[in-house]
């Protein structure tokens, strides 16, 4: 993993904010991880923006809190970041990708709406950073893959963000482009 | 007859399949003698991959239609084999993938499915084969057509140095590309579209681009002003 040290002070500090409810911190710091994720193109490293994002949106939510199953989620969250920082430390891997696992799984052991809601916004993570990581200029295959979405689901959600980075992107009178489409079909 | 040829990211058919616009791809496909082609790296992307996925399972299921009645063929069909594909497509990738650094490490830019397409274009054009590459995903068509302009928005969006080196880019810059829009544009023209007016060019544009087609808004205007 990349960066380690930038990524262990990014978990520490979002686990303070996870404990504090501080939506507003979590997804700033969510959003440090994206320069390094779309350089180093590191699974754990986007694997990391994804949880602290997917946090950012589940805090916002005092409703959540009322579920059952809330204070398991809530403690394993917080046991396995620990876990996590401690992996990190000793730089070992194989713990790292354990225990990014177990964040995972403390979700999917959830049961009741909490799981779906959580399901969903982990989903929703996924693709949200996604299409920042593509709006860093990597292709949209080349994100999906980084990021575990598929192409349709990137498809649909930057189309709606994107459209400031389709100024950037402009490369070629459009009417140019026409003829080159009018040639090979008439051509 | 010589061949001409249209060879399909997976971008534009997801664009096209999003925006419920296959019927007037077919009758586009059907009054032209174009073949469309996909590669099998395109292949995974727009049957294999979301055939697995309950939520585009439909849409899968929509592309594989479109393979099984001809509208899409692979490469075999112009001759093109497999292997040679897979080969080039590698070369592409190495290339495109060390084109750009920031703070000198390489940044790995597209996957498979985009640099197979590139690939494709290429031994076409080698065997003296008219084509044009269809893609809406932005980046592969900025490495084409404008490398330097993807250089600045990569710098802009990592806040790092970017080098580039234009010894990468020769074979690039020969590929020509067009997008799902353009497409649309010639449905329409052809009246293949089947409602009249400019407001139903104007909305099968926004339709493609809020499913991804990379379009600029001017550029949508641009086109309905030409009409």
């Amino acid at each position: 993993m990349k960066e380690v040290e930038h990524i262990i002070d990014l978990l520490e500090k979002s686990r303070i904010a996870f404990e504090k409810s501080d939506s507003a911190t979590l997804k700033e710091l969510s959003d440090q991880t994206i320069h390094t994720s779309s350089i180093e193109q590191d699974p754990e490293n986007a694997t990391v923006a994804v949880i602290i994002y997917a946090l950012s949106k589940v805090v916002e939510r005092p409703d959540y809190r009322e579920s059952p199953n809330w204070e398991r989620f809530y403690k394993n969250i917080l046991k396995e970041t620990s876990h996590l920082i401690l992996a990190l430390k000793e730089n070992n891997i194989k713990e790292i990708r354990t225990h990014l696992k177990l964040v995972r799984k403390s979700i999917s052991d959830l049961s009741g709406n909490l799981k779906k809601n959580i399901e969903e916004v982990l989903r929703k993570a996924q693709v949200n950073k996604a299409s920042k990581i593509y709006a860093h200029g990597l292709s949209r295959e080349k994100t999906a893959k980084l990021l575990g979405v598929t192409s349709w689901e990137l498809a649909d959600y930057i189309g709606e963000k994107e459209l400031e980075e389709n100024k950037l992107g402009k490369t070629m009178d459009v009417r140019s482009r026409i003829k080159m489409a009018e040639e090979i079909f008439h051509g | 007859m010589d061949k001409k040829i249209l060879i399909f990211d997976a971008s534009p058919i997801i664009t096209l399949t999003m925006t419920g616009l296959l019927e007037e791809f077919k009758r586009l496909r059907d009054s032209s003698n174009v073949q469309f082609i996909i590669t099998k790296e395109v292949h995974s992307e727009i049957v294999e991959r979301p055939s697995q996925i309950k939520r585009f399972e439909l849409e899968a299921i929509k592309a594989k239609d479109l393979i099984s009645k001809g509208y899409l063929e692979f490469p075999e069909k112009v001759g093109v084999s497999d292997r040679a594909i897979s080969e080039l497509t590698k070369d592409v990738l190495n290339l495109s993938n060390k084109a750009f650094k920031a703070n000198g490490k390489d940044i790995h830019l597209i996957d498979l499915g985009e640099a197979s397409c590139l690939a494709l274009s290429k031994i076409l054009r080698d065997k003296g084969i008219e084509n044009v590459t269809v893609i809406d995903e932005r980046t592969t068509r900025m490495l084409c057509e404008a490398p330097e302009k993807l250089g600045d928005l990569l710098q802009k969006k990592l806040h790092s140095k970017i080098t580039w080196d234009k010894k990468y880019f020769d074979d690039f810059d020969k590929i020509k590309i067009i997008r799902s829009a353009e497409l649309m544009y010639l449905a329409y023209k052809k009246d293949l579209l089947r409602l009249k007016g400019k407001e139903v060019l104007e909305a099968v544009l926004y339709a493609v681009q809020f499913k991804g087609c990379s379009i600029p808004e001017e550029e949508i205007k641009e086109i309905v002003r030409k009409g």
